[in-house]
């Protein structure tokens, strides 16, 4: 970062899709549309966040849900939930929006490498998980065997269904799917993802279980991994915060003396155990 | 050292005020602030600790970043960049020592915060000595002091026939060009410490003091009323919103704002969803004390607090920064 550059200033950007993803959960892809964008966007990684802005509304943190090998326009999942999020939810494709990023730290893809992968997304929380799951299909020859446990409270709130076909396609990647609710139409699994977690019962060697969901379900995995063997080593979760600035300045998300925005949001367990405050 | 008479103080103050924004400790309905002013008239010369820091003018309590234009599909951005040159006339040296703690996190870590860097680099601190120490004064105990020159431009001492001129860096030299002086033998006398200094804890002592019943003690008569974060000088803690202006023949005029926030305030951990990390006041206040003597000293070096005392006499339910420093550093 140059001291000329305004951190504070989001790179223009424009919506070429818009679409339901569940229900009160929208989909956004966006295409950076000055070249600055494009260029501090070139390289973006799994777990990084941005924070985008509705014009009029203000700004909010996000998880970057795409890779650049996959396009070159950012993807976004936006759970209607406030100000911001309600005018995010009301704009249309070719709608302007900004895009401030890409923040924080990432997954240790390169460091994965090799190992056996669980992931464990809960509800929007599988938004951060997707470029992981991503790469790792994208990279399949360089990463084990991923089992996805994928879940939410109840059906219409899963999210990226429509590429559960291309996960399951994969020769070394199984997929598990809960809810906490049923309904009428749901065939599936019904509980907790720490059941199905059990249940299902990733073998511990030479894996790394990776998770991201609602803070109390982030706590209860890493409880249930733990009992399944997961050394703190082996767990890995991003977490999350109302955060204004993004760049470690607005105090907003700090756990003691540590920042999620800047010493995250990617945590190891073993981190997060050491940290003065809790997270819950 | 060089004296200043006061008459040749306020004239070279007129003339400064004609080049740059200037503000000075000014008597504003009896109660003693920094303000802007137009001219030495106003400026007080023999005043108290001002009710509040200064730090409104390097990072103010409101500020527009962005202005933002959106027309159909079209957006333009202008970032609102502060330009004007400012001089701030009698500080006293707690509330240099407050802008020092917020440069260490706003300037010195990468990236700069533009805003606050920009009107930083464009003022120069004149400081005043203070003759004494007031009520919840404690600058000497956390490296401060009444006649501290070290995070200033100038220090101006009141000595009998003026005050003495101290130049301490080459921006106060230059904003004294024309100030008329006098050296004379001798030096500004000593203001008497403190009686009664206020242990400082390490921050491995605060964090041993986490889980602790002090935090319940003195948090529960919390108000969440956040005015010890607002008059505090180091407490930098903000956020960030938009304002539509207008919206004139299908053009809307957005205004970017960051506004100062509070760690003490009920809903300042909580998240998308209603998950709040931070639910009772006990918490909120462990917070705001180990941000001061354990978290910023850790992540940025400084202490987060100068010893003004100003949370002292403002807390609406006497809620004790020394009492906790001493409980902390000698239980």
């Amino acid at each position: 970062m140059t001291v000329s550059a305004n951190p504070m200033r989001p790179y223009l950007g424009r919506l070429t899709e818009v679409r339901q993803l569940a229900t009160g959960i929208k989909f956004f892809q966006v295409e950076l549309t000055e070249a600055e964008g494009r260029a501090a966007f070139a390289d973006y990684k799994p777990g990084q966040f941005a924070f985008l802005s509705a014009f009029g509304a203000g700004e909010a943190p996000f998880g970057i849900c795409s890779t650049p090998r996959r396009g070159p326009y950012l993807e976004f999942a936006v759970q209607e939930i406030g100000h911001v999020t309600h005018t995010l939810h009301n704009l249309e494709v070719g709608d302007p929006v900004g895009v401030r990023g890409p923040l924080g730290n990432c997954f240790p893809m390169e460091q994965l490498q090799g190992r056996n992968i669980v992931i464990l997304g809960g509800g929007i929380g599988g938004a951060p998980l997707r470029p992981v799951i991503h790469t790792i299909l994208d990279n399949r020859a360089a990463y084990g065997h991923m089992t996805i446990l994928w879940a939410a409270r109840s059906p219409d709130l899963l999210v990226f269904t429509e590429e559960f076909d291309d996960w399951r396609a994969d020769w070394a990647t199984e997929l598990h799917v809960t809810v906490d609710q049923g309904n009428e139409g749901w065939s599936g699994n019904v509980g907790l993802i720490t059941h199905l977690l059990e249940r299902v019962s990733p073998s511990t060697e030479n894996a790394v279980a990776i998770t991201c969901g609602p803070p109390i379900m982030i706590h209860f995995v890493f409880l249930t991994l733990k009992k399944l063997g997961f050394a703190p080593e082996q767990m890995l979760t991003t977490l999350e915060a109302r955060m204004h600035c993004g760049i470690g300045k607005c105090g907003r998300c700090n756990l003691g003396e540590k920042f999620i925005c800047t010493d995250g949001p990617v945590f190891w367990q073993h981190e997060i155990s050491g940290f003065l405050e809790g997270f819950l | 050292m060089r004296i200043a008479t006061l008459s040749h103080l306020k004239s070279w103050l007129d003339r400064l005020a004609q080049q740059a924004d200037l503000v000075a400790p000014r008597d504003v309905d009896g109660h003693v602030l920094y303000r802007p002013v137009s001219s030495a008239a106003e400026v007080l010369f023999e005043y108290e600790r001002p009710e509040l820091s200064a730090k409104d003018y390097l990072f103010p309590a409101t500020e527009v970043l962005l202005r933002v234009e959106q027309e159909g599909k079209e957006v333009s951005i202008e970032e609102v960049l502060p330009q004007r040159p400012q001089v701030i006339f009698g500080l006293r040296p707690c509330d240099a020592h407050g802008l020092a703690a917020i440069d260490a996190l706003f300037l010195n870590q990468q990236p700069q915060d533009r805003y606050y860097q920009q009107r930083r680099e464009r003022t120069t601190l004149v400081g005043m000595a203070c003759p004494k120490m007031w009520d919840g004064c404690f600058c000497v105990s956390v490296g401060g002091g009444p006649t501290d020159r070290s995070h200033l431009d100038v220090l101006l001492t009141p000595v009998e026939g003026g005050f003495a001129v101290d130049t301490v860096t080459p921006k106060g030299a230059g904003v004294l060009a024309g100030l008329e002086m006098t050296s004379v033998e001798g030096r500004p006398p000593a203001v008497e410490e403190y009686a009664r200094p206020v242990p400082v804890a390490s921050p491995d002592q605060w964090r041993a003091r986490f889980k602790h019943d002090l935090w319940m003690r003195h948090g529960e008569r919390c108000l969440s009323c956040r005015i010890c974060t607002y008059v505090c000088p180091t407490c930098r803690c903000f956020d960030v919103t938009d304002r539509v202006v207008d919206v004139q023949a299908g053009r809307t005029r957005i205004e970017r704002i960051r506004a100062w926030d509070a760690c003490t305030s009920t809903n300042y951990r909580r998240a998308a969803g209603g998950h709040n990390s931070r639910p009772t006041k006990p918490d909120r206040i462990r917070n705001r004390f180990l941000c001061k003597f354990c978290y910023y000293p850790q992540d940025f070096g400084p202490l987060g607090c100068v010893g003004c005392g100003r949370c002292v006499v403002s807390c609406p339910v006497d809620i004790d920064i020394t009492e906790i420093m001493r409980e902390v550093a000698e239980r």
